[in-house]
């Protein structure tokens, strides 16, 4: 017969609800700021990415339960997401000065 | 105290000592994977970034051809079954074996509203001749990269689509098994996985949608 | 209790369990026939399987190899067109990375050995386990069938815009890597998830043997770069199937693009082809010094240190390619920077050998090889790092030679010196000593010969890749011809005598080499469950100033999960009771 090392969190329906009303109430807001509020660039995608990492933060943390999960898991999705930005920004450190003159040359 | 004199229960695997240790294994063995799909998907992400840095007008120029309503509609029908998906758990925690077919149902059910939307999408843009690649024939945008823009959409998309569909056939698995009883709350462990295989695919769509749907 | 974790409350009784030195009933002899090995999920017989995959694709690019450098004996035609010899080696590189060396060490050697380090019975996911076997083995297949069609020229890199026009079997081979990525993925995956949730009681962070350090560093590396590999390969399949066009400059596209993401994954993978080996290295010189292993900290910390910067050096492949300055200095900097932490491992080796009790077996002198041939690829590839000098020597057999040192002279040294370290655990037989201490000096003479010139070479202007060559490198590349053939001969008598051995080698017991290593203290060959009793650990698997009865205890009222009144296989013992 198995112990149980710690109780599986469950989340009430509630709590379960309250999140995904959250999420749709975000998804809203951005596209009215993107279709109706002029935000000059670059910070509409600012804006819009800020708010998508929001809503990315409620699902990994509420509905994956990484908030009552070890902290390992939460870890991995950090690393994936920090490897990721790593490859994007020195890849447009080649990419957007390409242009730029060698120095002594 | 012996170790383990009694037989284990029978969904425990040989190499295990317990169920618990087996369900975490599973979750984490899970988020290894999640992390692989992150850096896949990452690779087209980068893609978008390197050309809208590029040519930021192409992209304000081509994002007219999509329609946000629909896009939003999308979004709302994943973090739809994103719920369903988590209720799904909760009744297999609770016990509740009807409360997890139904909700493991209602789940397929918004996939598939996903799928014939993006499935409209994709055939009105067919109608204007907008194909990816080599084969696209639209005249109606001036910019010369037009047809990048719509490969890189259609690449993001497209591998996004294919995931969902994976996504249906998991769950349905899933659904058949529960349907034949093998689940409780001593043991959903495939349940609980492939939940999170899908909110995966939600979460990748939460990025997709401002970066295709919402640029202005 | 019923869970194997050990709080510092526990109180666990334990009692001395010493493997037999002649087991009766071991996993080779568990499950017979080819269709209880092809279903199999235990590790040691995937691992082995995957070590006669890597055999096979070894001795076919072997081959391409010689016949690379028998083409070369002459400057003008040897025996070969040109568009023949682009075939060869594009297969040569691409069998060699993709079938050999990213899998060698961790599918084969480590699959067997990490359970058992761990004192775990298998790893966490068993029949993935499985699937990455064959996934590995169907990726081969449409690499193959690439080969029947019209082959591959594009150069093992696949660089646009020449493969996405070429008229050779790309997409077949693309696939076939696509494929063959899963099988990496996943056994990274089953990797990292053992050693956190399968360790034996006692086994803490800080008493992991270093070999596992390794291999988990080796599987965040896998799960995290493969992935683009597989993005990088399917948007090539599409740019020719579909004429995409991101690679494509005609259309706006960058065929530079292409390299970031080609070289994103190729250059942290050799970094999953080396940090194994590492492991092994650390493995085989703690034995043979009967030693501490000096910096255990270092060395575990420095894998991942590795891990990490490796992601960060990737263009320095591209210092030529058109990348801009900016980028180009930065990964310059970041690739002294990636030679730190090897450097500390080096270091930290060479000063477990002081004051140790070294005794000069085959695999300790492979140890000795590795440290002479790496620290060589090691300083050539830093050398390569610097901006001015690599504009020179790119794409020369500087490159190449440089390659070798480390790829062959470091990963595949060290996978001889892990093959002929834990042959005796995996057979239960040992090998003619003699023998294999010649094969080891042809494989030293037969490599340096090989590679040696072609640093010359390379910083006197020879290309690479290069068919056809002037004259006054006649010399070099005869040298190296000929080093090849003895390096040829010298892998030839290893295959012998470790083919023999399985048939005529004397028995080996639980352990030959006096290891204080967790997977020594279980049978030669292992049981099928690898120990017979849950392992518990109470000292570092280098404290070799302990005696070896502190390393086979294990609990004393386990009956490792089974039932003991339906206990099958009792391996020989009777039953406990407690």
């Amino acid at each position: 017969m198995s112990e149980h090392n710690h109780e599986h969190h469950v989340s009430s329906a509630g709590q379960l609800w309250a999140i995904g009303t959250a999420l749709l109430f975000l998804t809203i807001l951005t596209v009215v700021l993107a279709k109706f509020v002029a935000i000059p660039p670059p910070f509409d995608v600012v804006t819009a990415i800020s708010i998508a990492l929001v809503k990315a933060f409620l699902v990994a943390a509420f509905f994956m339960n990484l908030y009552w999960d070890v902290k390992f898991n939460a870890m991995l999705l950090l690393m994936a997401a920090s490897f990721f930005i790593l490859m994007v920004v020195i890849t447009l450190l080649d990419t957007m000065y390409r242009n730029d003159v060698i120095p002594s040359f | 105290m012996a170790n383990h004199s009694t037989s284990h229960p029978t969904h425990v695997q040989h190499h295990f000592v317990d169920s618990d240790q087996q369900f975490d294994t599973a979750k984490m063995g899970m988020w290894v994977f999640l992390v692989n799909e992150i850096l896949f998907f990452g690779g087209l992400f980068c893609a978008y970034i390197v050309y809208r840095a590029w040519y930021p007008e192409l992209f304000t120029e081509a994002a007219l051809e999509l329609n946000t309503f629909w896009g939003a509609v999308n979004t709302v029908v994943l973090i739809g079954s994103s719920l369903t998906v988590a209720m799904a758990i909760r009744s297999a925690q609770k016990d509740q074996i009807e409360g997890l077919k139904k909700n493991l149902l209602i789940t397929i059910g918004l996939a598939v509203v996903f799928m014939v939307i993006k499935g409209f999408e994709y055939a009105h843009k067919f109608e204007l001749g907008i194909f990816p690649g080599e084969y696209y024939t639209y005249e109606g945008l001036e910019h010369a990269q037009a047809a990048v823009f719509f490969s890189i959409y259609y690449m993001l998309t497209g591998v996004h689509a294919l995931h969902v569909i994976i996504g249906i056939g998991l769950i349905y698995w899933i659904y058949r098994r529960a349907s034949k009883g093998e689940f409780s709350s001593e043991y959903y462990t495939p349940v609980e996985i492939t939940g999170l295989y899908w909110h995966l695919v939600d979460l990748i769509w939460i990025f997709l949608f401002p970066l295709l749907y919402l640029i202005e | 209790m019923a869970t194997a974790e050990v709080s510092n409350t526990k109180t666990l009784k334990v009692k001395r369990f010493k493997p037999s030195d002649d087991p009766k009933n071991t996993y080779l002899n568990h499950e017979k026939g080819v269709w209880a090995w092809m279903t199999t999920v235990d590790h040691k017989k995937i691992g082995l399987m995957y070590l006669g995959s890597v055999a096979l694709f070894f001795l076919i690019g072997g081959v391409l190899a010689l016949l690379l450098r028998t083409e070369l004996l002459t400057p003008a035609k040897t025996f070969i067109e040109a568009d023949t010899y682009n075939q060869f080696f594009t297969l040569h590189g691409a069998i060699m990375v993709f079938f050999v060396l990213v899998p060698s060490i961790p599918a084969a050697l480590g699959n067997f050995v990490l359970p058992m380090q761990l004192g775990a019975k298998d790893v966490a996911f068993p029949r993935l386990n499985l699937a990455s076997l064959y996934i590995y083995w169907i990726g081969a297949i449409f690499t193959f069938i690439a080969l029947a069609n019209n082959g591959l020229d594009t150069g093992w890199t696949f660089y646009t815009p020449y493969s996405t026009t070429s008229t050779s079997s790309v997409i077949w081979v693309t696939m076939g890597v696509f494929i063959l990525g899963f099988s990496s993925i996943l056994t990274g995956t089953n990797f990292i998830t053992t050693v956190h949730k399968l360790r034996a009681p006692g086994i803490s962070w800080g008493k992991l043997p270093l070999n596992i350090w390794a291999l988990y560093a080796t599987s965040i590396i896998q799960v995290l770069a493969t992935p683009v590999l597989a993005i990088t390969v399917l948007l090539l399949t599409m740019e020719r199937t579909l004429g995409i066009g991101i690679f494509d400059p005609a259309l706006g596209g960058d065929p530079v693009l292409f390299q970031h993401f080609f070289w994103f994954y190729s250059h942290p993978a050799v970094y999953i082809m080396i940090v194994p080996g590492f492991g092994i290295i650390s493995e085989v010189i703690t034995t043979f010094s009967k030693k501490h292993i000096f910096g255990y900290w270092a060395i575990a910390l420095s894998s991942l240190a590795i891990a990490f910067i490796g992601f960060l050096v990737w263009g320095h492949h591209m210092f030529t390619s058109g990348q801009s300055a900016v980028a180009t200095t930065v990964f310059s900097f970041l690739t002294f920077l990636v030679g730190i932490p090897t450097g500390i491992k080096i270091l930290n080796w060479v000063a477990t050998l002081y004051k140790g009790s070294i005794e000069m077996k085959t695999p300790m002198i492979y140890v000795f090889i590795f440290l002479f041939l790496f620290s060589i690829g090691g300083f050539t590839g830093i050398m390569l790092g610097a901006l001015s000098a690599d504009i020179h020597l790119h794409d020369t057999y500087y490159v190449v030679a440089h390659f070798h040192y480390v790829m062959m002279g470091g990963t595949l040294i060290a996978l001889l010196s892990g093959l002929h370290y834990w042959w005796p655990k995996m057979t239960g037989k040992m090998y003619n000593e003699f023998q294999a201490k010649i094969g080891a000096a042809l494989i030293f003479i037969g490599f340096n010969m090989t590679f040696l010139p072609q640093f010359i070479m390379g910083s006197q202007g020879m290309p690479r890749r290069y068919y056809n060559y002037i004259d006054q490198f006649t010399v070099f590349h005869q040298t190296s011809t000929i080093g090849s053939y003895i390096l040829g001969v010298g892998f030839l008598l290893i295959a012998y005598y470790l083919f023999v051995s399985l048939f005529k080698g004397e028995k080996a017991g639980a352990n030959p080499w006096g290891s204080r290593g967790l997977e020594w203290q279980a049978t030669s060959p292992p049981d099928f469950h690898n120990f017979d009793h849950t392992p518990v650990i109470i000292n570092g698997p280098y404290d070799y100033h302990k005696p070896m009865e502190e390393f086979q205890l294990g609990l004393a009222d386990s009956h490792n999960g089974h039932d003991p009144s339906h206990e099958a296989v009792s391996a020989g013992k009777a039953v406990e009771t407690n």
